[in-house]
């Protein structure tokens, strides 16, 4: 996309397509900068200023509480485990189940697709669930936190779709080759996927990540349980019950303490974007091969 | 451009395989390795998603988790009956069904634009900051957006309404007033999940070669005809497929921020199924209720992908299978 | 083709590592349930040989910390033998209690003790004989004999009690007060809801704080409509249900003081004395207003004065004693409060688990001492020595945190039946104050006649009927209906269900009494 001779409208469009893109990456960001300000700021400030950027009074007081104990590195610990070992088995599932998918002449092809559709949107729910986790004997164990979700029905019918329109040449090429279907699939199919790779890395592994609720019924073993579960902990007791609130045993947790743990929650999920980023580049070899 | 579209219908076509005469058997035998690969999967769904089906017969049932699905009795339709007769069921749905139309219209396409301005930053960091920064939001749980929400919107002392003010010399009760509060409810969807949306666009667009655009410009296209004809298009079938999908959740909102931004003065338009079975279902715990409004979404839902897809077949567009 | 033969076999082994994996985990958790089966074997064996062996208690509570503890904790090990028991506690996050509640009921496998709200699944799981009727039983204990009656009477079921409470103060509600302000202003403590509209308006208008700014409300309410139900009572409405002459109840929104209080609360809000914004306003900010000295006064729970204070001070140490507390102040029938329901969910024995009355004695045996000094102590402060010192005579609790995650879950398991008896550090002036305040409200708290009533309506609907009185009632305080409007909401109500609902009430309340 080099050297691209550029019309004054062009060049119009241009200026306001990056002033636009950065006001919206700044209206969508700030918010976030507040909450981390928010985390260092002190509880009175964040009572007396109802939204600042810079705390006038900078304290760590809530990262010594939460890094005060090991419960908190623990249970992003967990969390990291949790997401790599997912991703790793949603995504191996999710490809190997998308290709025989994608190709249309495959019998029972249809039927199998409308029993993946119908999952969308009908779904036995928590209780049904649950038995069948506790009858494989997965509760209190981490595979219940990957197993019961290891495919998204969503991103497999998308994932079937990206396969579809890869060139079928290449698969007869390689066929003539002496390659199997099983060949095709890790030798040529696999390899060109990378953007497709790069996004549901991504997807998977936020889904993962942010999941607290299959914690919250399976894992009763509090060394066990994820860093959102924790979250989950200190923003419910505050906001969601306000007249039942029992705060009578325990004082409710400090704003600024609930920052942190927001920021801390977050952050390592954040920074996760940018380093995949480069991998949808990638994916031009995909459209050479085509052209 | 006829050099473009001939490429990809050529993408789009099945290759000359001879299955036709082979028997069922061989062919079976002949995709051994697809089924191969196809096993994992499928012991995946009959054991995590339909072993535990039978939940939805609970919409029949007074289902009582202590007696257990066995000992719970059986009442029929009565829950559906119920719900329909309900006299908060038309509400209901048209607060539903507004809603709805509202992110279909106004959210969904917010990802597809941000990906195709995304796209023409030439910027490599420039554009990957600015896609990192739009993705953020999409970590931020509903409760902190509701708080930063009421900061800026609040009529006693809020930024918005400040700058409202100056210029028309009155506030808006943005938060109160059932007129403002589906704009509202978009706008922080849009605001959050906009950029959690452009990534799969992203994704689909790292796979248009350079040489397209390159073809395209010696065809003499100008930047936005490249994007309409180039871009757009290898958007298309990513696009379709979305859209589909989501109509079978076409009935869901997202509890959490509905819950969160309701108050007695826009509770009229604020009311959808799913806060409605929120209450019903875990504040009191009518498990079979929730279950039958869940099926009668659910059902709406399929109708809607079926309908959907077969739309989209008859427009000659890349349906769901 | 050797390569792609070796990918299958890769492919096959992750599945079988993965399998394997859910294999061994499967083991370890027959074999935890195993060992349950046999504790729960031993317990009948103990019966025999009577107070020597610990007895086996299973118990399922919430845990409000990151970190609840386990077996190896000292504060545990004290309990336990304190009250020669082997306790197996699971703590399940408070954030989604119920779920995990619902689940543990449907999974069969009940524990011996397990914490519940007076929830629709709870009173249903009653009705099937999941749960023993403790009305008999609790009499015979120290302790859990000296139950609050009106507390006992709002956790029954008809007529029963099938669970035991975890006190919380019945007076609770109170009323945030700036003395300070009041000082400035030459004003004294409300005693009527006369004067407390005076203060008020003092406080809006006449600038309490002395900045010169107009910068001041009279009170300050959120979203949450606590406050509004608190202070209706304050005139004489009924704490949800009425009697009327005849003895038959009506809901609280037919008594006359109902409209008398809503025309108060309008006419504070048109003249500028509660803010402007409070229907929509975040509860989650709601006390920072009066943190930062914009309002003068917070109508919500006692123990809300003593946090603010502290806050207040954190920011300028110059405002100590800046904050009282008014229980209640007089409406045209007297001094009336809110109260409370007395408790934060309750523990109910399981009959599945808990098989036979023996059983069931060393299970209200261990709870009855838990509700003792020492065990209490013990519950909430952990161990002497490690949690806590005592200098000086002086409560000193630890500051190591990890010490802290140690023993503070454990807190959960107490009921606090009849007292709280565990030490605490001095209080604080205000902290004596709340004390006062929340023993004083006890004496004029109106309790509710119907709360342990359960209606099959209500259950259904309650959440919509409960919705169209209070959108209502703020509707009204804003202006945007008028007294017609009222009318309109409260027929509303009553082709809604609402008829029904008194009906039922009516006649569960009469076979009740």
């Amino acid at each position: 996309m080099h050297k691209m001779h550029n019309t004054p409208l062009g060049r119009v469009f241009d200026v306001f397509n990056h002033i636009f893109l950065a006001l919206l990456g700044l209206a969508t960001f700030i918010p976030f900068v507040y909450v981390i300000a928010g985390s260092f700021a002190t509880e009175s400030e964040i009572a007396a200023r109802p939204f600042f950027l810079i705390p006038e009074t900078i304290t760590t007081a809530a990262y010594d509480y939460i890094f005060s104990t090991t419960t908190f590195i623990r249970s992003i610990g967990v969390s990291v485990l949790v997401t790599v070992l997912g991703t790793l088995v949603s995504l191996l599932l999710t490809m190997t189940m998308a290709y025989p998918l994608s190709r249309k002449k495959l019998l029972g092809r249809n039927l199998i697709l409308n029993l993946v559709v119908f999952t969308m949107v009908f779904n036995g729910g928590m209780i049904p669930t649950y038995m069948v986790v506790k009858s494989l004997g997965l509760l209190d164990s981490l595979w219940a936190l990957i197993l019961p979700v290891a495919i998204n029905p969503f991103y497999l019918i998308i994932v079937k779709s990206f396969f579809q329109n890869l060139p079928s040449e290449l698969e007869e090429s390689a066929k003539i080759d002496g390659c199997s279907d099983m060949g095709v699939f890790w030798r040529i199919v696999i390899p060109l996927s990378k953007p497709v790779i790069a996004t549901f890395t991504l997807f998977y592994a936020v889904f993962y990540w942010n999941d607290f609720f299959n914690a919250l019924l399976y894992i009763s073993d509090s060394a066990k349980w994820p860093v959102q579960l924790l979250l989950q902990q200190l923003m419910m007791v505050a906001n969601m019950d306000f007249g039942e609130m029992d705060t009578m045993l325990a004082d409710p947790p400090e704003e600024s303490l609930k920052m942190a743990v927001v920021v801390v929650a977050t952050v390592p999920i954040l920074i996760f974007y940018p380093f995949l980023q480069k991998h949808f580049a990638k994916g031009i070899l995909l459209g050479s091969v085509k052209g | 451009m006829s050099l473009l579209s001939m490429k990809s219908r050529k993408v789009k076509t099945n290759g000359p395989l001879d299955t036709n005469q082979l028997t069922k058997t061989q062919q079976l035998l002949k995709d051994k390795w697809l089924y191969v690969l196809l096993l994992p999967g499928i012991v995946y769904f009959v054991l995590f998603k339909y072993m535990p089906m039978w939940g939805v017969l609970m919409a029949f049932q007074d289902y009582s988790p202590f007696k257990g699905f066995w000992q719970s009795d059986w009442v029929g339709f009565d829950h559906f009956q119920y719900f329909f007769q309900n006299p908060d069921f038309f509400r209901l749905l048209r607060n539903t069904l507004i809603l709805a139309l509202y992110d279909l219209i106004f959210f969904f396409p917010a990802p597809i634009i941000i990906a195709l301005m995304l796209n023409e930053l030439r910027m490599q960091f420039f554009k990957r900051t600015i896609q990192t920064l739009v993705y953020v939001p999409h970590f931020m749980s509903w409760v902190i957006i509701a708080s930063i929400t009421y900061v800026f919107l609040t009529t006693s002392g809020g930024a918005v309404n400040a700058v409202v003010e100056y210029f028309t010399g009155e506030k808006i009760n943005f938060l109160s007033s059932p007129d403002w509060f589906r704009p509202m409810i978009i706008g922080q969807v849009i605001w959050k999940e906009t950029g959690w949306g452009t990534v799969i666009f992203l994704a689909a667009l790292a796979s248009v070669s350079p040489e397209q655009y390159e073809a395209a410009i010696m065809d003499g296209a100008g930047r936005f005809r490249r994007m309409w004809h180039v871009t757009l298009p290898a958007l298309r079938s990513t696009i379709v497929i979305l859209l589909i999908l989501r109509l079978g959740n076409f009935l869901d909102q997202g509890f959490q921020q509905i819950f969160l931004m309701t108050n007695s003065l826009n509770r009229s338009v604020a009311d959808v199924f799913d806060t409605y079975v929120y209450f019903v279902g875990i504040t009191q715990g009518a498990f079979s209720y929730s279950t039958a409004v869940g099926l009668f979404k659910a059902i709406v839902g399929i109708i809607l992908i079926y309908g959907a897809d077969y739309l989209a077949k008859k427009l000659k567009q890349p349906g769901l299978f | 083709m050797k390569q792609k033969k070796k990918s299958i076999w890769m492919l096959l082994l992750t599945f079988i590592i993965s399998a394997l994996l859910i294999g061994c985990s499967d083991g370890e958790t027959n074999t935890s349930d195993e060992n349950n089966d046999n504790n729960q074997e031993n317990t009948n064996d103990s019966e025999a040989e009577g107070n020597g062996e610990p007895t086996d208690i299973s118990i399922m509570t919430a845990s409000f910390t990151p970190e609840p503890p386990d077996e190896s904790s000292p504060a545990w090990q004290a309990i336990e033998e304190f009250t020669n028991t082997n306790l197996d506690i699971e703590f399940v996050p408070n954030s989604n209690y119920d779920e995990r509640f619902n689940i543990t009921l449907a999974s069969g496998e009940l524990p011996d003790v397990i914490l519940t709200g007076k929830t629709p699944s709870f009173i249903n799981a009653v009705d099937d004989g999941a749960f023993w009727d403790l009305t008999d039983y609790v009499d015979e204990y120290e302790n859990l004999g000296q139950m609050n009656d009106i507390v006992k009477n709002n956790i029954s079921i008809d007529g029963r009690i099938y669970s035991l409470y975890r006190s919380r103060p019945l007076g609770r509600m109170a009323m945030s007060i700036r003395q300070d302000w009041l000082d400035n202003l030459g004003m004294e403590k409300p005693t009527t809801i006369e004067e407390f509209y005076d203060v008020m308006y003092a406080f809006t208008h006449d600038d309490p704080d002395g900045n010169g700014q107009d910068d001041t409300v009279g009170t300050i309410v959120s979203e949450y409509e606590g406050p509004w139900d608190i202070m209706q009572t304050w005139f004489g409405v009924p704490n949800k249900w009425g009697i009327d002459e005849n003895g038959e109840l009506y809901p609280h929104f037919q008594d006359p003081a109902y409209r008398e209080a809503l025309d108060f609360f309008k006419k504070m809000y048109d003249e500028g004395l509660v803010n402007e914004d409070f229907a929509v306003m975040d509860p989650a900010k709601w006390h920072d207003a009066f943190v930062n000295g914009k309002a003068g006064t917070i109508v919500d729970v006692a123990d809300a004065a003593s946090r603010n204070q502290d806050k207040m001070i954190d920011a300028d140490p110059s405002l100590e004693g800046a904050v009282d507390l008014i229980g209640a102040v007089e409406g045209p029938n007297g001094l009336h409060n809110l109260p409370t329901t007395g408790y934060s969910m309750m523990f109910a024995i399981s009959k599945t688990s808990v098989e036979t009355e023996e059983e069931l004695h060393k299970v209200l045996e261990f709870m009855d001492k838990m509700s003792t000094e020492e065990g209490q102590n013990l519950g909430f402060n952990g161990v002497e020595g490690r949690h806590y010192e005592i200098v000086d005579g002086v409560y000193t609790p630890t500051e190591d945190q990890g010490l802290v995650y140690e023993h503070e879950d454990l807190n959960q398991l107490l009921t606090f039946i009849p007292e709280e008896r565990f030490l605490t550090a001095p209080l604080q002036e205000i902290e004596k104050k709340e004390e006062k305040v929340m023993k004083a409200n006890e004496e004029i708290a109106v309790p509710n006649p119907a709360e342990p009533l359960v209606s099959e309506v209500y259950s259904r609907q309650g959440e919509q009927l409960d919705n169209i009185i209070l959108d209502a009632r703020i509707k009204y305080i804003v202006g945007q209906i008028d007294e017609s409007g009222l009318d309109e909401a409260e027929e509303l109500w009553m082709n809604s269900g609402g008829k029904e609902y008194i009906e039922e009430i009516n006649q569960l309340y009469q076979e009740a009494q």
